[in-house]
């Protein structure tokens, strides 16, 4: 896909998004940061969908 | 055997076997103007979505070529890409994909081109649709109610969601009830709260033989008109016997004025041609059950953008276009 | 786009000939053949869909007499024949059906 060089600089500087398991609040995290929600302290966390777009056939 | 000596061409349905009565049709030599003088159209019934007629004098070949046509060769408009930028439902995007696919568009495709591969950006070609929803809670309205309807918006998506984004100068050509979904009450996917689709839908022309979605038909098919006659009379419970041995409606029973009741053919036509009869030994020999073998019975469904005796013709001119593009090229080699 | 195509045939050959029709398969393939064989000169009249795959067919005619490129011209003005005479009985079956029922005549 992308070059891993770009990739790295835009995770740096754009942190991931990240849903908690139990309250469902959205959480920034950034590389290092302990994967925690701040809300509930739950440390189960998902991943945001892309909003790249994906097309599929109706098949 | 005696009162089938018609000259009706018939299969006879025997209890193990079936005989007919004179050679069959299939090797009758197909002659156009025997055709001609031959072919009877007989509309017994036209709606909206249905149509039954009766193509009489014609050869099997010529009435499955026709259902072939109706069914594969047709062409109607159905959604074919699924542009999604957000689908956080817990409906997979291909199985979403597939189910948008098959909802049914009330758009004409005779009004429609079929698209070229690299035609670009072409209102001739295509739909375009547009699906935008998100399911939120219900705060402060009935807090102890647990009615789904109460607690969520947006639960349900529905065929009625779609909304259609005319491209280029549709606008004027189209009304969106023309084109829209055929049903608005398809349930597309289920949501909850947080839940969101956000997706473009592209719908082309095309025809059945390339995927079922773009059949304009639910089911065309055919059956030989059914005769049944009764040999010697059947009366009492042997009647209501016979009567039960066929589909309803095809045995009347008869009170006769001596108080006996009688067994009388009241319409074959709509007889499933069960061979029960056969069951019983005391009313095998009362029964001749045949089917007539150039009496077509046609029955289209519609799924709705055509009406079906359109659908009937359409199949029609497209064997037609098939030969003269055919001979044209023929022609020219 | 449907092309019919000579396959490797002795050109000299006239009177029997197979030819490839592309993208059509048992809805031409059986009306053409059945109307085709029921000719006088016509000995014999076949067709095959070689593999389901392939949206191809193969159409055999072996005549008596004339040539097979002829009789397969005849079929396909019969069959136009046969459907313009469909739909002109259908429609005024349908005309006289929807005034009887007092349905709109419209399209």
């Amino acid at each position: 896909m992308s070059d891993p060089s770009t990739k790295d600089s835009a995770t740096t500087k754009t942190p991931m998004v990240y849903i908690c398991g139990e309250c469902h609040s959205e959480n920034e995290i950034r590389p290092r940061d302990p994967i925690r929600c701040r809300e509930c302290g739950y440390r189960i966390m998902y991943k945001k969908r892309t909003k790249r777009l994906i097309v599929f056939d109706a098949r | 055997m005696a009162s089938i000596n018609d000259d009706k061409p018939r299969v006879i349905l025997n209890e193990f076997k079936t005989t007919q009565n004179i050679p069959s049709v299939l090797d009758q030599t197909f002659h156009i103007k025997t055709f001609k003088k031959n072919l009877r159209v007989v509309i017994v019934r036209l709606d909206n979505l249905e149509l039954e007629f009766d193509l009489i004098g014609i050869h099997p070949f010529i009435a499955n070529t026709f259902r072939r046509l109706m069914l594969s060769d047709v062409p109607s408009m159905a959604i074919e890409k699924v542009h999604i930028y957000n689908n956080t439902s817990i409906i997979q995007d291909e199985v979403l994909a597939h189910r948008l696919g098959l909802i049914p568009l009330k758009a004409d495709p005779r009004l429609f081109n079929f698209k070229v591969a690299d035609s670009g950006e072409n209102d001739q070609d295509n739909l375009e649709f547009e699906l935008k929803i998100k399911c939120t809670r219900i705060k402060d309205e009935n807090k102890d109610s647990s009615r789904i309807d109460d607690i969520y918006k947006n639960h349900s998506v529905y065929s009625k969601h779609i909304k259609w984004i005319p491209n280029g100068n549709q606008a004027e050509t189209f009304k969106e009830e023309d084109v829209g979904p055929v049903h608005d009450d398809i349930l597309i996917a289920k949501l909850r709260p947080g839940h969101e689709l956000d997706l473009k839908l592209i719908a082309v022309k095309s025809i059945g033989r390339d995927h079922a979605k773009f059949s304009p038909v639910a089911t065309a098919f055919y059956r030989l008109l059914p005769d049944i006659k009764l040999t010697r009379e059947v009366e009492g419970e042997a009647a209501e016997r016979l009567q039960k041995c066929f589909s309803p409606g095809v045995i009347g029973l008869r009170h006769l004025k001596d108080g006996r009741t009688v067994a009388v053919v009241n319409n074959s036509r709509y007889d499933s041609t069960s061979r029960n009869v056969y069951r019983y030994d005391d009313l095998k020999d009362a029964v001749i059950m045949t089917k007539i073998q150039d009496h077509f019975i046609f029955s289209v469904e519609s799924v709705g953008s055509m009406a079906p005796d359109v659908i009937f013709t359409e199949a029609v001119k497209m064997l037609k276009e098939k030969c003269m593009s055919l001979l044209d090229e023929l022609e020219q080699s | 786009m449907p092309i019919a195509q000579l396959a490797g045939n002795d050109p000299s050959e006239e009177k029997s000939k197979t030819f490839v029709f592309h993208d059509e398969g048992h809805t031409l393939g059986n009306v053409l053949r059945c109307v085709i064989s029921s000719y006088n000169d016509v000995e014999f009249c076949g067709y095959t869909v070689p593999h389901p795959a392939e949206s191809k067919m193969h159409f055999r005619i072996q005549m008596y007499e004339g040539r097979a490129i002829d009789a397969l011209k005849r079929g396909l003005t019969d069959l136009v024949k046969m459907c313009d005479h469909t739909i002109e009985k259908f429609n005024e079956e349908l005309i006289s059906f929807k005034t009887e029922n007092q349905l709109n005549t419209e399209n």
